[in-house]
């Protein structure tokens, strides 16, 4: 394998069993370099939405093989996993999913405090910087639910860098924001992977955004068809 | 070392986010305890006076020279079966009555560890007489201080006093049904005569009520010296030890082992009474089958709301876990809830389990001899249900939130 992956999955099959037994994901195996652009495009229910949690192992029900740094994921318990996507993995979920009783900054704060490695002075600075950089400034103190959809999604994208993991994930991570915001965060991304050498793997509906990504993949009837 | 502050904070976050909800919980558990305790507390009340009044008039061991055996036919160890015997008007005609040197015997029992009380009693049949009036009953010489500290006696004494028994020779304190029968006072006198055709004049200088209609009508108090000297027995005789020792449930074989030692007849409580037995057995069972009854219910309930709880944070489990919490904080975070709105729950229990009891016990109920209704207030009763209440909290909390932290995140999100 060469040194320059980020992630690469090996022939991974999903099912879903309720109400019956149906293939979700058929034999899927790709590589993503390191520090690339990748979206995943597809009509709903193709199944890239269930891809993205496999990537992101918050789902282990699948057959195949992940590997994330040359870390085999496939097959280790559920604290493992979860101490790995602490480090290595940020996440945006479709509907932004913050912590409603904590600010906008305690909730970018949260991933930076469980792993420990900087003061909580720092890791309040690079909180703070954060939300600046996705135009939250001011919403930095207010309680998350008092935030609106785009600013709760934008908070939830500066949460998913707080810990600069190798991977950023997104399940539709623009699907809340206005054109301008989109922008911005597409910009934030790009920047990422050029600069600090960052992998992001975005699913999205959004054509502009996928053609300006580095590669699209697209996912029909859980096959991949296209990866340009 | 940051997550366990920043768990702490989260747990704090959802306790004060949802107030009523954390109210709810920790009412629930402080209502479960507090029920625990004040139905304990009653039960356990309602035992005790049951017991008090049944051995108001009853020591747990008695012990009394008894009738010989059977001796209606002493030849039947020395002849065959086939030969014919006929005897007719057997009698006893040596029998010794009573214990003769009651010294020895008084001071064994009163030296075995787990006898709390003992009292020596010249009881005897008499006629009470005043005029033409003429009732069966027993006179009981008693002692006047040991027979207090046994059975209570000066509390049912309504006129005059108890105490004034001990110098006064020629008094004696009767029961009200006794008096009234017998249209006596306070300071009139009472004649007695025993079997053996001895009378004597007692001035009555008190009054008692135990409520026990057989005891009230029959029963007449005088100083043991006073008992002798109608016998004419010497100062070391007793027709009775009324004996109490610490836990009255033992009697049985406390009188056992006292038996070995005393050459008379040695006789537990129960013997005497197989009926009271019985319902002090099943009064035990009923309490212990109510207390274990609210243990049950209450548990579920604190259990119920607790899930409920946990439940409706499950898509927060989710996030966190997408973070990279991991099984341990979950747990953590869940467990530190249980654990304040337990202590919290607990300790209003605990106070207003203690003010329901109080309030109960001041309703007044005058029935016989109880003047309000009976309560008890163990510490043990507070410890237990304090301790019960916060494990069940705890469970309640652990499970669910070992359950969540040990699936996927996305089995939660997708719903």
């Amino acid at each position: 394998m060469e040194n320059n992956i980020a992630l690469s999955v090996n022939n991974l099959n999903k099912y879903f069993y309720d109400p019956e037994t149906f293939q979700v994901l058929k034999n899927i195996s790709f590589d993503v370099k390191k520090g690339e652009f990748l979206t995943l495009i597809g009509k709903s229910g193709s199944g890239k939405s269930t891809m993205l949690y496999v990537l992101s192992t918050m789902d282990t029900d699948y057959e195949g093989e992940l590997f994330i740094n040359r870390t085999k994921l496939t097959g280790k318990t559920q604290n493992e996993l979860a101490a790995f996507r602490n480090a290595y993995i940020g996440f945006v979920f479709q509907f932004h999913y913050l912590l409603p009783e904590f600010s906008a900054i305690d909730n970018v704060m949260l991933p930076a405090l469980k792993l420990g490695l900087k003061s909580k002075e720092e890791i309040k600075e690079n909180a703070f910087q954060n939300l600046s950089l996705l135009g939250l400034k001011e919403q930095a103190y207010k309680s998350a639910n008092k935030l609106s959809g785009g600013q709760q999604q934008r908070v939830a994208i500066a949460r998913a860098l707080i810990n600069n993991p190798s991977i950023i994930m997104g399940d539709e991570p623009t699907g809340n924001l206005d054109s301008k915001n989109t922008r911005n965060v597409f910009e934030i991304f790009k920047e990422l992977t050029k600069e600090r050498g960052q992998t992001i793997i975005a699913v999205t509906h959004d054509e502009e955004f996928a053609q300006n990504s580095d590669r699209t993949i697209e996912l029909a009837d859980g096959e991949l068809l296209r990866s340009e | 070392m940051m997550t366990g502050n920043t768990n702490s904070k989260i747990a704090f976050a959802h306790l004060t986010s949802r107030l009523r909800q954390t109210l709810v919980a920790t009412m629930s558990v402080t209502f479960g305890i507090s029920m625990y305790i004040f139905m304990n507390g009653f039960m356990n009340g309602v035992n005790n006076i049951q017991a008090d009044l049944s051995f108001s008039t009853m020591a747990h061991i008695r012990v009394y020279n008894d009738l010989p055996e059977d001796r209606t036919n002493l030849l039947k160890q020395h002849t065959n079966p086939d030969q014919v015997i006929n005897i007719r008007n057997a009698k006893v005609i040596q029998y010794t009555d009573g214990i003769k040197n009651s010294e020895k015997i008084l001071d064994r029992l009163k030296k075995q560890p787990e006898i709390t009380g003992v009292t020596p009693q010249v009881n005897i049949n008499v006629f009470y007489r005043n005029g033409a009036i003429k009732i069966n009953g027993v006179l009981s010489g008693i002692e006047v201080d040991s027979e207090d500290r046994l059975f209570k006696t000066s509390t049912f004494v309504q006129q005059g006093s108890w105490n004034d028994l001990s110098y006064r020779t020629d008094g004696t304190i009767i029961g009200a049904g006794l008096a009234k029968k017998m249209s006596l006072k306070l300071n009139d006198n009472l004649v007695v005569s025993t079997a053996d055709g001895v009378t004597k004049s007692f001035r009555i200088i008190g009054i008692f009520k135990t409520t026990i209609a057989g005891v009230d009508n029959t029963k007449a108090y005088i100083k043991i010296n006073s008992a002798r000297q109608l016998l004419s027995e010497n100062s070391s005789f007793v027709t009775d030890v009324q004996v109490n020792i610490r836990d009255y449930s033992k009697a049985r074989e406390v009188a056992d082992k006292l038996a070995s030692s005393i050459p008379y007849k040695v006789e537990a409580w129960q013997v005497a009474n197989g009926q009271m037995e019985a319902t002090t057995e099943l009064r035990n069972i009923l309490a212990m089958a109510v207390s274990m009854t609210i243990l049950i219910v209450a548990g579920f309930g604190i259990y119920n709301i607790m899930n409920m709880t946990v439940n409706e944070k499950i898509r927060e489990i989710a996030i966190l876990k997408a973070m990279g919490f991991e099984g341990n904080d979950i747990v953590q975070i869940f467990l530190l809830q249980s654990l304040v709105i337990g202590i919290i729950g607990g300790t209003a229990g605990i106070v207003f389990g203690f003010l329901i009891s109080t309030a109960v016990n001041h309703i007044p109920f005058q029935v016989a001899t109880l003047q309000t209704l009976p309560m008890t207030f163990y510490l043990k009763d507070y410890t237990l249900s304090f301790i019960f209440g916060m494990l069940t909290t705890f469970i309640a909390g652990y499970l669910p939130a070992k359950k969540a932290s040990t699936i996927d995140p996305v089995i939660i999100i997708r719903g």
